[in-house]
């Protein structure tokens, strides 16, 4: 598959502290590739130098098949940036800022209409056009700052975090706004620290903590890493530990843990986890609220290589 | 022309702003026409001073006190032990005392001295010219007549002499002292509409946030900022022609001359001061409330220092010299010589032309220092 971005070996320092360290990873053309990390582990600085707005000290970025430099006007052109920040003017309508950022790109009024008709539909601001940044709550701002970078159509769109912060509808509709933009043809990268974004949006996933790629490879490939096949959750009152010890010695259990009248059980592999579980409850009558299974998650990868929560 | 059009949507937010500032000149113009008030009438003025007279009050000492009472207002009712009293809360300007044996020493050809105590203050001034002049005539004459009859006669005749002096001038003065506290004031305005439109409108463009977006857009940095100056320079353009206008509707007769034309060029180089002083303001001020604390401190500031309220000449010394370092100070002397000046010649011509430069320097060290934190900020960044 074509590559839209290659970086090779980028290494950034803030005076003595290593920001990124000797990273290398690839864009593909039509994918969405997720970074995800702690805060702190690299992203933004890792998009920051992909676009030029931090030098680095070694390594290289080639984007649509050319060196990205600060005066790459022409790969610019075809790039478009959702900073983390909402980045308007206070003093402009929705219409007026969609419109402004995308006069950066395209100079005909009427093909520049157009764009920003489309875009403000598409983040569904329609009946927001006239208001003022300060007229909007926090989702429909949000909304406009990613209308603001991608009115001109751009084929490598950046998103820095763009759900911080944002109510649950709100960050559902980027979600799928994301998702359309990706089915229109752009190639995406998308950072952020909320691994449940990641699962549903991306076909790709890099890990960073610390500046490093700790994995990287499709969800189903980085679950893989986590080492545990399925984890069963059971919400039993004063289980007793006679009880425990004997779920411990089942086949495929790795851990058990009871805590404040929950029990989590975390199996190596295996089938019918669920079913032998709940047998031997019913031979030993022990009554329980809930039961319920789970594959592994992203933070069960990110604990199993670092041995730390991924929002720490 | 995308970056041209947001100036001027941002600049049309704040337009109440721009309405107020130019509702105050108006109303300053129109107020100041209808007083009709000259201050360069000349006006009679006689200092108080007091006598001690410890001389026989007769022949030269009697015509001594009897000139002096002519000259100034003689204040008679202070108590001697009180004099220094009254000196200090200016109930008297000058206290002469007239020695004893003055009469007889100055016949005898001596020059006794008199005893003095002043104020210091431009009355007391007036009092030690009168009595100047009164010795000084004195001094001269004594060595060619000793007969005390005939000296006092010739002393008397010699300061009744009056040379008519004829002021004549072919300026309505009251209507340029109008004009000139028309554009004196104007600094005021103009600086405070230029910095708090252009201020308030870069600073939005100067925002960090932005500016990524901008840097990381297809349009080049050196274009964006060349749009932005652009219409900087275009909105000071018309604030220049809008008081100029108002200006020649208030004062047509004075306006639409060469001295108005003089006018208005010092009005348009203390225009591109203040837009060149905004720019850098904006460079150095990122947080758009501190911008209208920073008009108040920069304009109102200038504008009590260097005498756009109050007339130059009411200005303490110490005030007027730390003016100097201000624009305003530089383009309210200018509008002041060109009240003053009757004919121009090239000796003006050379004041007015040092003036302008002098604010022209004052603009171009502004657009340095702005390059230079420009050049700062992006090292920095």
């Amino acid at each position: 598959m074509e590559k839209i971005v290659e970086l090779k070996n980028l290494t950034k320092e803030y005076h003595k502290l290593r920001a990124i360290d000797n990273l290398s990873f690839e864009v593909r053309k039509g994918e969405i590739l997720g970074l995800l990390g702690p805060n702190g582990s690299g992203k933004s600085t890792t998009i920051n130098c992909l676009l030029s707005l931090l030098h680095f000290q070694k390594g290289s970025i080639q984007i649509f098949g050319k060196e990205m430099m600060p005066d790459s006007y022409d790969i610019k052109s075809k790039i478009g940036v959702i900073f983390q920040d909402v980045a308007v003017f206070e003093e402009l309508t929705v219409f007026d800022n969609v419109d402004y950022f995308c006069g950066l790109y395209i100079s005909s009024k009427n093909e520049r209409k157009k764009y920003v008709e489309e875009a403000i539909s598409f983040v569904g601001l329609q009946d927001f056009k006239k208001f003022y940044p300060k007229q909007l709550s926090g989702g429909l701002l949000r909304r406009l700052n990613i209308a603001c970078g991608i009115a001109h159509k751009p084929e490598l769109i950046f998103f820095d975090e763009p759900t911080v912060a944002v109510d649950p509808q709100s960050r559902n509709n980027i979600l799928e706004g994301i998702k359309a933009l990706r089915e229109k043809g752009a190639s995406i990268v998308y950072t952020t620290h909320y691994m449940e974004e990641v699962e549903i949006l991306c076909d790709r996933i890099i890990i960073l903590d610390k500046g490093k790629i700790l994995a990287q490879g499709t969800p189903d490939e980085l679950k893989a890493l986590a080492n545990i096949e399925e984890k069963i959750t059971v919400e039993v009152n004063d289980l007793e530990k006679e009880l425990i010890e004997k779920i411990e010695r089942f086949k495929y259990v790795l851990d058990v843990r009871y805590l404040e009248n929950r029990l989590v059980i975390v199996y190596k592999k295996g089938q019918n986890n669920l079913e032998e579980l709940m047998d031997f409850f019913k031979k030993n009558h022990v009554v329980y609220n809930k039961i319920f299974s789970e594959r592994p998650t992203l933070n069960d990868v990110f604990l199993e290589l670092t041995g730390k929560e991924l929002r720490d | 022309m995308t970056v041209f059009k947001t100036f001027w949507l941002i600049v049309k937010r704040y337009r109440a702003m721009i309405f107020i500032y130019t509702i105050l000149l108006i109303l300053f113009g129109v107020i100041n026409t209808t007083n009709n008030d000259t201050s360069l009438d000349f006006t009679d003025s006689k200092p108080d001073v007091y006598l001690v007279i410890e001389d026989e009050n007769i022949g030269l000492t009697k015509n001594l006190v009897d000139y002096i009472s002519r000259q100034a207002n003689i204040i008679d009712s202070l108590s001697v032990d009180g004099l220094d009293d009254a000196l200090f809360y200016r109930e008297v300007n000058y206290i002469i005392t007239i020695p004893k044996n003055y009469r007889s020493d100055v016949l005898n050809g001596l020059s006794p001295s008199l005893v003095i105590k002043s104020t210091g203050d431009y009355q007391a001034s007036l009092a030690e010219m009168i009595l100047k002049r009164y010795l000084k005539t004195q001094e001269v004459l004594i060595s060619s007549f000793r007969n005390e009859e005939e000296l006092i006669q010739k002393i008397n005749e010699s300061l009744e002499h009056k040379t008519e002096v004829l002021v004549t001038s072919k300026l309505d003065s009251a209507t340029l002292n109008q004009v000139t506290q028309y554009f004196n004031f104007a600094s005021f305005s103009i600086m405070a509409i230029i910095i708090f439109i252009v201020s308030i409108v870069l600073s939005s463009f100067h925002d960090f946030k932005v500016s990524q977006r901008i840097y990381v857009s297809k349009m080049k940095r050196n274009t964006h900022n060349r749009y932005i100056l652009m219409a900087s320079f275009l909105y000071s353009l018309i604030v220049f022609v809008l008081f100029s206008i108002l200006g020649l509707i208030l004062f047509p007769n004075v306006l639409l001359s060469f001295r108005g034309i003089l006018y208005f060029l010092n009005a348009f180089m203390f225009t591109f001061v203040s837009l060149s002083l905004s720019l850098l303001i904006s460079k150095l001020v990122t947080n758009k409330e501190a911008v209208s604390g920073i008009v108040n401190v920069v304009a109102l500031g200038s504008a009590f220092l260097c005498g756009a309220f109050v007339p130059i000449e009411y200005l303490p010394k110490s005030v007027l010299r730390i003016a100097h370092v201000l624009p305003s100070y530089w383009y309210i002397k200018g509008n002041e010589f060109l009240k003053l000046t009757e004919a121009f010649n090239k000796d003006s011509f050379l004041i007015l032309l040092e003036n302008f430069l002098v604010l022209l320097l004052f603009g171009v060290f502004f657009l340095f220092f702005n390059h230079q934190v420009t050049r700062l900020k992006e090292k920095k960044n």
